[in-house]
């Protein structure tokens, strides 16, 4: 079934349920698209995570990554994440974050996949002999005369001699 | 006015009765006792860490204590808290090296020694054969006996096959149809030809369909959530087997590796949870059982038959883009099954995870299809597998497995074409498997 051009959005209408006896379903130019996200908590490393339309399936998402990107797919998870409806805006009326659906794919062959690091943690090496640096130093030494003595071991020095 | 009396107290007890006093006591030694104080250790009520480990300390040694192998089960099995089901047959993925790390098993391709078709077949006139390496007994199955288990195997595949008017069956129901009939026919033909080969076989007992479950613990996890959360919990593992048939025998098998011995090949760690496998947990009777009750007479195993369910069949797996599992989930089915029923065999005779074996105790699996057969081995040297008691413990199980091969290529015009031999030789190396005193 090939998109017609007057209903160009794919989930307006209702979804193509295959009935014994139709055409096979094809379908150009799909009207909904994946992100790959990071994995929240860690995941095995043949798991890709992805966030999905909610009205895509398990062989929606396995026909989409084998037919479009070639990439050969082991077996595929699904869940829906619900999110909040308690938060209120300035009005006091609800509003709610919208829920999405999560893939997990794993991959055949035993290929594995590693999210890369978007944001690199930068090493903060301060030049020595700049002024940054030496107010640096001035701020950790000032810190350090402020603390107590660690021989009281936590006792104040409001009293005593 | 009696003024009070002044006289000093002593005078009314006089020193008569002082001495009196002092001389009996005067000729014997002085009688020193020691102070007995009750031993000094933690309570068992109070909320610290010693009082929780000194009721588990008085729990274990509850265990121990129990005389009853029944009571000891039912001792370690009381409690139900939530447990990650382990199915033999699984839809995971690399399901082996998961399902490896969960029983501390080391996977060692090909079969050991004693079960590999090292055993030649010859003819009567020339003698015997010397035996083998490995103390396997040199019981001489002649020709006459191997072509008769030809026939009878093909004969067997025919009957389902060919001879037989069946009906087409449901969805998912070819193998239950076709192939679970033909290999309870196969089981128990050879078994009953091979009865007079092997002694053990005629005290043995053949079960259909039985099941096999065993409950154990292994590794820990923080529970994160919850009204219990920071707490250090074991991680609880459940097997609800169902092997399409098993032979039970009164004896022990022979080991295949003393257990000392250390094996070169280490077991696979992974370090994430068991959800993440997928594995899902549940909470219901903590059941160990090996096919039979504890006080049956044949309570040690020695060959399961497992038939690969529909769903796991080799031509859906290719179709789905995961020819190599096919492999990994024979292995899968095997490791879970066999440490399953090695363990529960181990439970029955009195062995748990902080009392470990003594001895190995050793069963064979055949996993089949209908036309690929595979042969395991399992060895279960240790049960000790939960965080206290694995932390000095260098033993570790032991499976061989084979790959998968066919045993016929296929069935045509009511004759089996290329009826593989080197498979039922293997069959045959198995089923005559029996302890050296024997």
């Amino acid at each position: 079934m090939v998109i017609d051009l007057k209903c160009a959005c794919l989930y307006l209408s209702r979804y193509p349920l295959y009935q014994l006896g139709n055409p096979q379903l094809r379908i150009f130019r799909t009207n909904f698209f994946m992100t790959l996200v990071k994995p929240g908590k860690e995941q095995p490393p043949d798991t890709v995570q992805f966030r999905i339309p909610m009205e895509m399936t398990k062989c929606d998402i396995k026909n989409y990554l084998e037919k479009i990107y070639s990439v050969p797919v082991g077996a595929v998870r699904t869940r829906i994440q619900y999110c909040t409806n308690k938060k209120r805006n300035h009005l006091n009326q609800r509003v709610k974050r919208p829920d999405y659906k999560v893939a997990y794919v794993q991959l055949v062959q035993q290929q594995t996949f590693q999210f890369p690091e978007i944001f690199p943690q930068k090493d903060t090496a301060l030049e020595p002999g700049s002024v940054e640096e030496m107010q640096d130093q001035f701020m950790q030494d000032e810190q350090q005369r402020q603390k107590a003595d660690p021989r009281r071991g936590g006792v104040t020095e409001w009293f005593g001699l | 006015m009696a003024a009070p009396s002044r006289l000093p107290l002593l005078q009314f007890c006089s020193t008569r009765v002082f001495l009196l006093r002092c001389t009996q006591g005067f000729h014997g030694e002085p009688v020193v006792r020691e102070p007995a104080y009750p031993p000094v250790i933690p309570s068992r009520t109070a909320k610290s860490k010693s009082a929780k480990k000194r009721r588990e300390e008085d729990y274990y040694n509850q265990v121990r204590a129990a005389s009853l192998v029944q009571d000891k089960l039912r001792l370690l099995t009381r409690l139900q808290r939530k447990k990650y089901v382990v199915y033999p047959q699984t839809f995971t993925l690399n399901a082996d090296r998961w399902y490896q790390h969960f029983t501390k098993t080391v996977f060692l391709p090909g079969l050991p020694g004693k079960c590999s078709v090292g055993r030649q077949v010859v003819d009567k006139e020339n003698g015997k054969v010397p035996s083998a390496a490995g103390g396997v007994d040199p019981t001489v199955l002649d020709e006459n006996t191997f072509s008769e288990l030809r026939s009878l195997v093909g004969n067997g595949i025919l009957q389902e096959n060919f001879y037989l008017k069946k009906r087409r069956p449901f969805l998912q129901k070819e193998q239950e149809h076709f192939v679970a009939p033909f290999l309870s026919n196969l089981v128990s033909s050879v078994t009953s030809s091979l009865a007079k080969y092997n002694p053990l076989l005629k005290m043995s007992s053949l079960d259909f369909n039985p099941e096999v479950s065993f409950y154990w613990m292994r590794g820990e996890r923080t529970v994160p959530r919850g009204h219990r959360r920071g707490r250090v919990d074991p991680i609880r593992f459940q097997i609800n087997d169902q092997p399409h048939c098993q032979i039970r025998v009164p004896e022990q098998l022979e080991e295949f590796l003393p257990l000392q011995e250390s094996v070169s090949a280490e077991v696979p760690v992974v370090h994430f949870e068991p959800n993440r496998l997928p594995m899902f947990q549940r909470q219901y009777d903590n059941n160990i059982f090996i096919g039979s009750k504890v006080t049956d007479p044949c309570s040690y195993g020695h060959t399961q038959f497992h038939l690969v369910h529909d769903r796991f069949k080799r031509g859906r797996l290719i179709k789905g883009n995961l020819a190599d599992q096919v492999e990994v989930r024979l292995r899968a089915n095997a490791i879970a099954s066999l440490f399953a029923w090695t363990g529960a065999q181990a439970m029955y005779q009195g062995f748990w995870s902080h009392e470990d074996l003594t001895r190995p105790f050793v069963s064979q699996a055949v996993v089949t299809d209908g036309q690929y057969f595979s042969f395991f081995c399992y060895q279960l040297n240790t049960l000790a597998l939960t965080v206290q008691t694995d932390q000095d413990n260098p033993r570790k199980n032991i499976c061989w497995g084979t790959e998968s091969m066919r045993l016929y290529e296929q069935v045509k015009d009511g004759e089996v074409v290329g009826l593989n031999d080197d498979v039922l030789k293997l069959l045959v190396n198995f089923l005559l498997n029996k302890p050296q005193k024997m």
